[in-house]
């Protein structure tokens, strides 16, 4: 009898279950839709929002990208190729940069590698096209003239290699060891 | 001459039963997704014409445009027919379902069914497992392993609800005392079997739901794990069958649980047309509100409601019925 | 063989064996900067600390300057080790500058690995970093001395290992230097194992700077065939360009290093930086074809001079560079086909010479490098190491380091990176001052117990060889040698006379039957003439005994597979008249030739980056290399084009033995002959042992157990002394610009030396001549301008001119001229 009684009470929980969430979703279909009626309404997005890519400067509207390739190689899609090659002040930079947008998924990894702050991601989304050989963006077109998220920073300055300043002169440097001196 | 006025009215009727049938599809396609749209608090489809109401149209151009693309590996014949019997067999049921009161032009009494068969019930399930082949040899033909899956679901799963789906109708036979669906809708003159028969009821509706593959017994689509099931390999209108095929069926249910439950065509004041039609969209709209509500069940669940409640339960509820009718002496 | 736990491992390591080799026998990787196998230990890094737990030492210690002993129980995890690692580098870091985006070691840098696997991630130290300037290096390496972490691998492999000085340790404390006294290109050939060497980016390598990290390189074992030692490389190639050459370690051949002409000179794969001097494309009299137009054209044009003039009015060239199944391929047209050939060498005498060194060589006698760093007394006959051979250089000079004696006896002025005794004997000398050497070291019992063909070839041995000028007395060094375990003789085939390879192999069989484990080691002219010589038989011709027949008009057809003769025969102009008689000529190559140019029909065929391919080296080792890339025209150096093509530009290449097949119109071949493995069974019988359908063939000496040489008696040598007045003009190899491919590698272009003709100071001197003049030499057919250099460590009365590119050499006629003393003028 007890166990007669106990599998009724499952069976009233189960159907009381059931009643339950049929009025849940009933009451939600007399609530007003929350849906954003874009493109009639546009609303502002983050800054951190990640849509199609940059490439920035640094604060002597030098490139900022020194093709270390992390980008290329954290992508997941592997959508981005790049060329290193050294500019006559042996400055490190990408020849040319290529990210194949219609491979890209925004996932922004790309940005969290990259040590110079060159390549972001910026909150334009709008970003369609008929051809697909139309997403591909070349270095031209990806290079911006500003600093991005981030106004400050100069790879470069940081670095040991003598491109901005000579040996000794960047940020948090001794002055180079003079070696054919016997001084202690 | 009386064949043939019987022929006109017979292509009439069936005229008018396809095509109300493929429009009121049509439209539930719509209505589901603006429904579900609702229910998850968005707006749903309300670009294409005022309120979306061209959406149908778009989605059917739209099919038909696309291209009709077979797999290398598939079964060619078997692929291509697949569909139309999954399209077929709710159109050919819908053939001995009552929609309204007999209607009298010039004391010709013209009965409001394409033809009335006296084992109409057993007609009406022996097509409903007709349905699964089309899931079968659809899923068998593509070739893939997701569409095999899926088709192998459907099979065990239809087979399994077929049961529970007859038994839930033989206490309205044995009440009614007859096959015919006429019949069994005059038999409800006094009182809809809903009431008599509320077990029956839930039984049919479940397997119903079941039967229609809908969520939460898509497991033959389920779309999370088999991409499409049995469907995957399809495209252009010939998947475009095996939709139209589930909401067509999905409306010949409703009728048939009109038909069985809900006292037909039968209501007071308006016309009988009307009340079969609003009873029958009744149950497409539980099916919807169903979907927005419950998730997908697991095989095992799905195998466990089937074979260990509902099918126990039809069984006690055939012989309650049994002893019920012993006693009262009908 | 002592034996010790490490991390719950048990293992037994022969005695003197280091626990970081220990653990490194056991699949554990200790982590280390200072400590390398082929440079033995320091302790300067710390950084290979472990803990000691059991036996006779306890607690924290370097386990790179330990040897294994019994009892001993370790842990590579004990976490005081792993904080003492921990902290090495935090030190190590705390002047190391934040360079890693624009290092090119980054992606393969160890302090990078071992900072990572350490969890060293933030600065605790605010103070400011140590810098140092950078020196020019040379166009190879580059230097950023703030990376360094002074390890102190670079100098001990710069001094101690490859045996140079002019880079090294300066200053002490914090401020010690590696660089060298003043800026400059680095004097060692060998310099390229230093960007290897170093865990840091200090020395990095120049033609790939700043264009590709470790991760995107396609790489593949493969062999270097710029000499004749086939040391084992690891090629790099992206974006279609082979990028860089790395050693790979073989223990038998190259150890884990490489001479700089190896490592840099691949760009010829890549067509130069421009990429535009490959030959890319099929062509037919100089206009680009498809490549199914060109060789239809050389199948039917050479069907065609086969049926009018017979199949023996065709000849098949081949090279010293063709691969095995290139070779293989040649052999087996000829055979079946009719044509004349395989034809592999230009000169006759030179091509004796490999003959008969080849014949000579058994798996008894036949010594690896690696055996020869444990000789204990090399002589090194008629061959300049450093500009025929480097490696082999690079391995006495580590039994030099144990203490060998080592004679050179060469006319030229040798220099090698260790101390040796030159002998400057002249060419034909060599034997007799060889032969008194190996004489003096026979005792009187040894002698007795002889066989008769021993003792004949002993006795027969001229008892006395005086050089005066050296003041090298042979007898002392007789009885060094007498003393010897280990000799080995290592015997040129260039500017030697014919008989003195088979003469070098009687006196090391001599020394072998004295009781000694005497090895023997010929340095060959090119990368596959091992093979060459197994595929040739006493008919086979050279080049010069075929030109004759062109010239009168006998063949008609020239099939040039890799082969350049305008690279080594000595007459120009006659050559350049001679092919412009035949009637057809077929040229299959990937170097932009002379050859090339004057080609009928073109097929560019495959360098050995771009296909799988084998060779057999000079000690008759069996060497895959595989393919690196499918190759192209790369895509550096500019834009690549948007557009998409379902074909590589460039891709049109094949390996030489497809093309032959395919020009042979022997539709046949397919089913007589199933795999390449079969393929080269068939044709060098040796390789049956191997077993048939395997291929790649695996390493291994294809060398006889026991050669069928025997003793043959010397020759009386000729008189010492001159009678006309003269100089014997003779051609050298030069590390860099004399060897095909590498000599057409643009990477190299910079280092070429330059155009120089040595002379004996003695020779100079009569003629009123000095070092560093230019001087003109009236060859046979014209006058060449160069340097003069000036040694006294060299042989009398001959002139040595590098064979190398940009020198009209090929105005002497003949592959030696006699230079009358006026046609040397100043100018
Ligand atoms: S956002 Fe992600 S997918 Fe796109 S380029 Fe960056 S890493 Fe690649
Ligand atoms: S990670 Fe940054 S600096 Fe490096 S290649 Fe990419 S964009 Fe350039
Ligand atoms: S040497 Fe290694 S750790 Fe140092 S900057 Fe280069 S890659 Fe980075
Ligand atoms: S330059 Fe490189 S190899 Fe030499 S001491 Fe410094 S880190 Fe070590
Ligand atoms: S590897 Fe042992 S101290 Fe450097």
């Amino acid at each position: 009898m007890a166990q007669i009684k106990s599998v009724l009470r499952d069976l009233l929980d189960d159907v009381l279950g059931l009643a339950d969430s049929y009025a849940v979703t009933l009451k939600h279909l007399f609530r007003k839709p929350i849906t954003e009626q874009y493109p009639e309404y546009k609303r502002l997005f983050a800054e951190r929002t990640r849509g199609r890519i940059i490439l920035t400067r640094d604060p002597h509207g030098e490139e900022r990208c020194v093709a270390c390739y992390l980008c290329s190689a954290v992508c997941p899609t592997d959508c981005i190729s790049i060329e290193g090659a050294e500019r006559k002040d042996g400055r490190r930079y990408p020849l040319w940069f290529r990210i194949n947008f219609a491979r890209c998924i925004y996932c922004g990894l790309c940005e969290e590698a990259c040590p110079t702050l060159a390549i972001q991601l910026t909150p334009d989304f709008e970003f369609s096209k008929y051809g697909v050989l139309d997403f591909i963006y070349e270095k031209e077109d990806l290079l911006v003239d500003h600093q991005g998220k981030n106004a400050e920073y100069d790879y470069y300055r940081h670095a040991g290699v003598s491109v901005e300043g000579d040996k000794g002169e960047h940020i948090n440097e001794k002055p180079p060891v003079d070696v054919k001196s016997n001084l202690p | 001459m009386w064949w043939t006025l019987g022929l006109v009215l017979l292509i009439i009727k069936l005229t008018i039963v396809i095509s109300v049938l493929f429009g009121f599809a049509a439209y539930m396609v719509l209505v589901e997704r603006k429904l579900l749209g609702r229910f998850q608090i968005r707006y749903g489809p309300n670009r294409v014409g005022p309120f979306g109401l061209l959406q149908p149209l778009a989605d059917g151009l739209k099919l038909i445009i696309k291209e009709d693309f077979v797999p290398r590996s598939a079964d060619r014949l078997v692929f291509l027919t697949a569909p139309a019997v999954v399209a077929a067999v709710p159109l050919v049921i819908a053939a001995v379902i009552p929609f309204a009161a007999d209607f009298t032009i010039g004391g010709t009494r013209i009965p409001m069914v394409i033809t009335d068969l006296n084992i109409g019930m057993l007609f009406v399930l022996a097509l409903a497992s007709l349905a699964v082949y089309g899931v079968a040899l659809g899923g068998w033909a593509s070739n893939s392993k997701y569409s095999l899956l899926g088709a192998i679901r459907g099979s065990a799963q239809l087979i399994s609800y077929e049961l529970s789906m007859g038994l839930s109708l033989v206490p309205v036979v044995m009440i009614a005392g007859s096959f015919s669906l006429v019949d069994i809708v005059n038999a409800q003159a006094r009182l809809p079997f809903i009431l008599v028969q509320p077990v029956s009821f839930i039984i049919f509706l479940i397997s119903a739901m079941a039967e229609s593959n809908r969520i939460p017994f898509d497991l033959p689509e389920s779309e999370n794990e088999l991409i499409g099931g049995f469907h995957t390999e399809y495209s252009g209108m010939r998947f475009g069958l095996f939709f139209v095929g589930e909401y067509v069926s999905m409306i010949v249910l409703g009728a048939l649980t009109t038909v069985f439950f809900l006292g037909g065509w039968r209501g007071p004041l308006l016309p009988s047309l009307f009340w079969f039609l609003f009873k029958t969209m009744l149950i497409p709209l539980f099916f919807i509100w169903t979907r927005a509500t419950l998730p997908r069940l697991r095989y095992d669940q799905l195998m466990h409601l089937g074979w260990k409640f509902l099918l126990p339960v039809a069984l006690i509820n055939i012989v309650v019925t049994g002893g019920v009718m012993l006693l009262m002496g009908w | 063989m002592p034996r010790l736990v490490i991390d719950d491992l048990e293992i037994e390591v022969p005695k003197g064996t280091k626990v970081i080799d220990a653990a490194e026998r056991l699949g554990i990787m200790i982590p280390r900067f200072c400590y390398h196998e082929a440079l033995g230990a320091v302790g300067a890094c710390r950084m290979c600390a472990v803990k000691f737990i059991e036996g006779p030492l306890k607690g924290v210690q370097m386990s790179c300057m330990i040897d294994a002993q019994d009892g001993m129980v370790v842990s590579t995890t004990d976490q005081e080790a792993v904080d003492f690692r921990k902290r090495v580098i935090e030190w190590l870091m705390i002047n190391h500058p934040h360079d890693c985006p624009v290092c090119d070691e980054g992606g393969q840098c160890l302090l990078q690995d071992e900072t990572v696997s350490s969890g060293h991630g933030r600065r605790r130290y605010p103070g400011r970093k140590r810098t140092y300037r950078n020196q020019y290096l040379g166009p190879f390496i580059a230097h950023e001395m703030n990376r360094c972490i002074h390890c102190y691998r670079c100098s001990r492999y710069y001094q101690e290992f490859s045996g140079y000085r002019d880079l090294g340790p300066l200053q002490i404390g914090n401020r010690v230097y590696f660089g060298r006294f003043k800026e400059g290109r680095l004097e060692s050939p060998f310099s390229g194992n230093l960007v290897d060497i170093c865990p840091t980016g200090v020395y990095t390598d120049i033609p790939a700077r700043f264009k590709v990290r470790r991760w995107d390189l396609q790489r593949a074992p493969s062999v270097c065939i710029n000499c004749p030692l086939g040391c084992n490389t690891i090629g790099n190639s992206h974006y279609r360009a082979v990028m860089r050459v790395e050693a790979r370690m073989n223990p038998y051949v190259n150890g884990y290093f490489l001479c700089d002409e190896g490592r840099f000179g691949f760009s010829y794969t890549n067509g130069g930086a421009d990429h535009a001097q490959r030959p890319w494309n099929s062509r037919i009299s100089g206009a680009d074809v498809t490549v199914e137009a060109a060789l239809a054209e050389s199948a039917s044009k050479i069907a065609e001079i086969s049926a009018i003039y017979g199949p023996g009015a065709v000849v098949a060239l081949g090279s010293t560079r063709n691969s095995l199944e290139t070779q293989s391929m040649l052999s087996r047209l000829c055979r079946r086909k009719g044509w004349q050939g395989p034809v592999w060498f230009n000169d006759p005498a030179i091509y004796r010479k490999v003959r008969s060194g080849v014949e000579r060589l058994d798996s008894g006698i036949a010594v690896s490098m690696r055996e020869i760093e444990f000789a204990d007394f090399v002589i090194v006959a008629g061959a300049d190491l450093l500009n025929e051979a480097p490696m082999a250089a690079m391995a006495i000079r580590q039994a030099s380091r144990k203490n060998a004696t080592i004679i050179v006896v060469d006319p030229r002025p040798i220099s090698l990176p260790f101390e040796f005794r030159h002998i400057p004997a002249a060419p034909a000398q060599i034997e007799r001052c060889l032969g008194s050497l190996v004489k003096g070291s026979i005792s009187k019992d040894e002698l007795k117990g002889f066989d008769s063909s021993a003792k004949g070839f002993c006795k027969a041995l001229p008892a006395k060889f005086e050089e005066k000028e050296s003041g090298i007395s042979i007898s002392e060094l007789s009885g060094q040698l007498m003393s010897a375990k280990r000799p080995v003789i290592v015997c040129g085939t260039g500017i030697v006379c014919e008989s003195t390879p088979a003469f070098a192999a009687d006196c090391a069989q001599l020394l072998r039957e004295s009781g000694k484990k005497a090895g023997l080691f010929y340095i060959l002219p090119g990368a596959s003439s091992f093979s060459s010589a197994l595929l040739s038989g006493p008919e086979t011709k050279t080049f010069s005994e075929i030109l004759p027949q062109i010239e009168e008009g006998l063949i008609k057809a020239l099939i040039a597979t890799e082969s350049d003769p305008f690279w080594d025969f000595p007459d120009r102009e006659r050559l350049d008249r001679a092919l412009s008689m035949l009637d057809l000529l077929v040229v299959i190559d990937y170097l932009p030739t002379e050859t090339v140019k004057r080609a009928t029909v073109f097929h560019p065929s495959s360098t050995v980056f771009e296909m799988n391919s084998t060779f057999v080296n000079q000690e008759g080792r069996v060497q895959h290399a595989e393919r690196v890339h499918v190759g192209g025209v790369p895509i550096w150096g500019a834009h690549p084009p948007r557009i998409i093509r379902n074909f590589v530009p460039g891709g049109d290449h094949q390996p030489a033995w497809e093309l032959l097949w395919k020009i042979s119109a022997e539709t046949s071949m397919l089913e007589s002959v199933l795999t390449l493995g079969e393929l080269i069974a068939a044709e060098i019988p040796v390789f049956e042992a191997v077993g048939h359908s395997k291929y790649p063939i695996t390493e291994g000496r294809i060398i006889p157990e026991n050669s069928e040489g025997s003793f043959v008696k010397p020759k009386a040598s000729p008189a010492k002394g001159q009678t006309a007045k003269g100089f014997n003009l003779l051609l050298t190899d030069t590390i860099f610009a004399s060897r095909e491919p590498s000599a057409y590698a643009d990477t190299l272009a910079s280092v070429f030396p330059e155009a120089t003709l040595f002379m004996h100071s003695g020779d100079a001197n009569g003629a009123g001549l000095s070092e560093g003049d230019m001087v003109s030499v009236e060859l046979e057919l014209g006058a060449i301008q160069l340097k003069l250099s000036v040694s006294q460590r060299m042989a009398r009365g001959f002139l040595f001119l590098p064979r190398q590119r940009g020198i009209h050499w090929q105005k002497m006629k003949e592959f030696s001229a006699w230079i009358a003393p006026e046609r040397i003028r100043k100018i």
